[in-house]
């Protein structure tokens, strides 16, 4: 019998394994976990942000990520990275020191943005550090 | 058949409590203002999403724990004007504008923030934030055409009209001119019309950018202190117009010829004494700093790119400097806040007493000032900063009985093609103030490609990681 061994926030070349995990695997991450496709509609929302930020998944899939989920992100500090990832095709993987609102705290964390190109699904993993 | 969803049988568990707090956590998460709830002392305790979004790419130090360390840089009077507010209840500030110039932004563009502020008791503050970028740009327009109105139909005591030749000379005089102004005709024909205002409020370059402005506009107008042949001040209110329209001046062999005294402009002035006081608190409610009564950030920025579309338009130097009082924090720390003020608005007065009435004179972070001198070249303005700087070294300011001394440090930056726009300008003032700060403080450096080169360091300025 294998045991998985579980991601981890900082994990080299995660984008694969995430997508290999599936929502229940996703949902056993101890970091947050927002999946969102091309047109910036939240496709995945795992258990420990549902948790994090007071809302159940249901409220947040099938929105647009950067005006209804994490307005608090759309700046150029984090939309405008997937943006220009976006135009000229180059590969996003950044960690940055962020501040959420979470439940109306403000909260430290790390968002590590990830994006390829042709990739079906572009990521930010939420880690919180206080 | 319908069903009001209220029938206990069809909904067993009725919204509960979890249910609504989740909406109501969802309300907050969507409301497109920001919302911020602190401590007296700035201490955020909550803070909803537009806030983040508006106030991280601001915060220096990539926090979000203080509302007033966050706004710090675009608004360093905000800590005291708090301070001074008596009531228990009470706005504090209500949707007041502050200008960012978004420094590391890919795509730089000019972002105006409204903040009200509002004391809720003697322990919280609940502050409200917007992005009024769109508003503020179209209010501009609006006030353009309100001065328009102004200058049209209000209280005027008294009004001239002369006509000016191409460069902007007097060409003839009349009576008007002569009943509001006081000059005789022999010494108005052929001056410039600079002669009205008083000196250092102008310069020869700004002169003719006015008439330009007006070949474009078909207008110009601007408001401020005139000045009559005696020497005494009043309140006018001038318009500039062209006599021709385009076309025809373009056809007409008089307006190709400088030398030309053929008259090319109708220049009207009037006397809007009357109306300066409602006019200036207004203005300065608007653009000035609170603390020093200087120009603030919004007021600079706004000078500082018009001074650079004329001089794109008819190229002449343009200098910046960028001051910063040295050891500040070691200032406050040891005399304390009030202390600091007064060493902030003493250098401020120093400043006002140094430099002429055309340059820019802004207070734009905490400690940190910022000078344009239109018409100014690197060595003529690295000059006056010297100045600045030694007289300030010589008068301590005496703040309950102890005399404090302090320095500052200049950085002095003049555009040239090799940059574009005012970040750059900017960007090098930093540049050499850095390199001022660097070399032991108390002392002014030029801009030079030598500079190092360094982090963003400003208040106001940007961290991203």
């Amino acid at each position: 019998m294998t045991i998985l061994l579980p991601l981890s926030f900082h994990q080299p070349e995660i984008e694969q394994r995430l997508a290999a995990l599936g929502a229940d695997g996703l949902d056993q991450l101890d970091f947050g976990v927002i999946g969102f496709d091309s047109a910036t509609t939240v496709r995945l929302y795992n258990e420990f942000e549902s948790k994090a930020a007071g809302l159940t998944a249901h409220r947040v899939l099938g929105q647009p990520l950067f005006t209804v989920v994490a307005p608090c992100m759309n700046n150029f500090l984090v939309a405008q990275r997937f943006e220009d990832a976006f135009e000229t095709g180059a590969v996003l993987d950044v960690t940055i020191n962020y501040v959420l609102t979470l439940r109306m705290r403000p909260t430290k964390v790390a968002l590590r943005l990830l994006a390829s190109p042709g990739a079906a699904m572009r990521y930010v993993l939420v880690e919180r550090l206080s | 058949m319908t069903d009001t969803g209220l029938q206990p049988d069809s909904q067993p568990d009725a919204p509960g409590i979890g249910e609504e707090y989740e909406a109501l956590l969802q309300f907050l998460y969507l409301a497109p203002v920001g919302l911020v709830q602190a401590a007296i002392d700035g201490t955020i305790a909550m803070i909803n999403p537009i806030s983040a979004q508006l106030l991280m790419p601001l915060s220096t130090d990539g926090n979000l724990a203080n509302l007033f360390t966050a706004l710090e840089g675009v608004a360093p009077s905000l800590r005291s004007m708090c301070a001074d507010f008596a009531p228990s209840y009470g706005v504090v500030c209500d949707a007041m504008h502050l200008h960012l110039n978004r420094r590391g932004d890919r795509k730089p563009a000019k972002m105006v923030i409204s903040l009200t502020l509002v004391k809720l008791d003697e322990t919280r503050l609940m502050a409200v934030l917007g992005d009024v970028s769109l508003q503020v740009k179209r209010d501009r327009e609006l006030k353009q055409s309100d001065a328009w109105l102004n200058a049209i139909l209000t209280g005027v005591e008294d009004y001239a009209m002369v006509s000016l030749d191409p460069l902007g000379r007097i060409e003839s005089w009349n009576e008007s001119i002569g009943r509001l102004t006081g000059f005789a005709a022999e010494a108005l024909v052929g001056q410039p019309y600079s002669i009205f205002y008083p000196p250092d409020s102008t310069t020869p370059e700004h002169l003719l950018d006015r008439l330009r402005e007006a070949d474009e506009n078909g207008w110009s107008l601007d408001e401020g202190l005139r000045m009559r042949a005696d020497g005494s001040h009043f309140w006018g209110n001038s318009m500039i117009s062209p006599l021709r329209d385009g076309e025809d001046r373009s056809r007409d062999p008089a307006f190709c010829d400088p030398e030309s005294r053929e008259p090319a402009y109708g220049l009207i002035i009037r006397d809007i004494s009357d109306k300066r006081e409602a006019s200036e608190q207004q203005r300065k409610a608007a653009y000035c700093d609170y603390l020093t009564g200087l120009a603030n950030r919004r007021a600079f920025f706004e000078a500082a790119e018009l001074e650079l579309a004329r001089r794109k338009r008819s190229p002449r130097s343009t200098a910046m400097i960028m001051f910063d009082a040295d050891h500040f924090k070691a200032i406050n720390d040891t005399f304390g806040h009030p202390a600091g003020d007064a060493v902030l608005r003493h250098l401020a007065q120093s400043l006002k007493a140094t430099f002429r009435d055309v340059d820019v004179v802004a207070r734009v972070g905490g400690e940190e000032f910022a000078v344009l001198l239109p018409s100014t070249d690197l060595a003529a303005a690295a000059l006056v900063a010297n100045r600045l700087r030694a007289l300030v070294e010589a008068t301590p300011v005496l703040v309950e009985g102890e005399l404090i001394g302090f320095t500052v440090s200049a950085g002095v930056a003049a555009m040239d093609d090799a940059i574009s726009g005012l970040d750059g300008l900017i960007k090098r003032a930093d540049q050499a103030l850095y390199a001022a700060k660097a070399r032991g403080r108390n002392r002014v450096d030029c801009w030079s490609p030598e500079c190092p080169t360094y982090k963003d360091h400003l208040p106001g300025g940007i961290n991203a990681s």
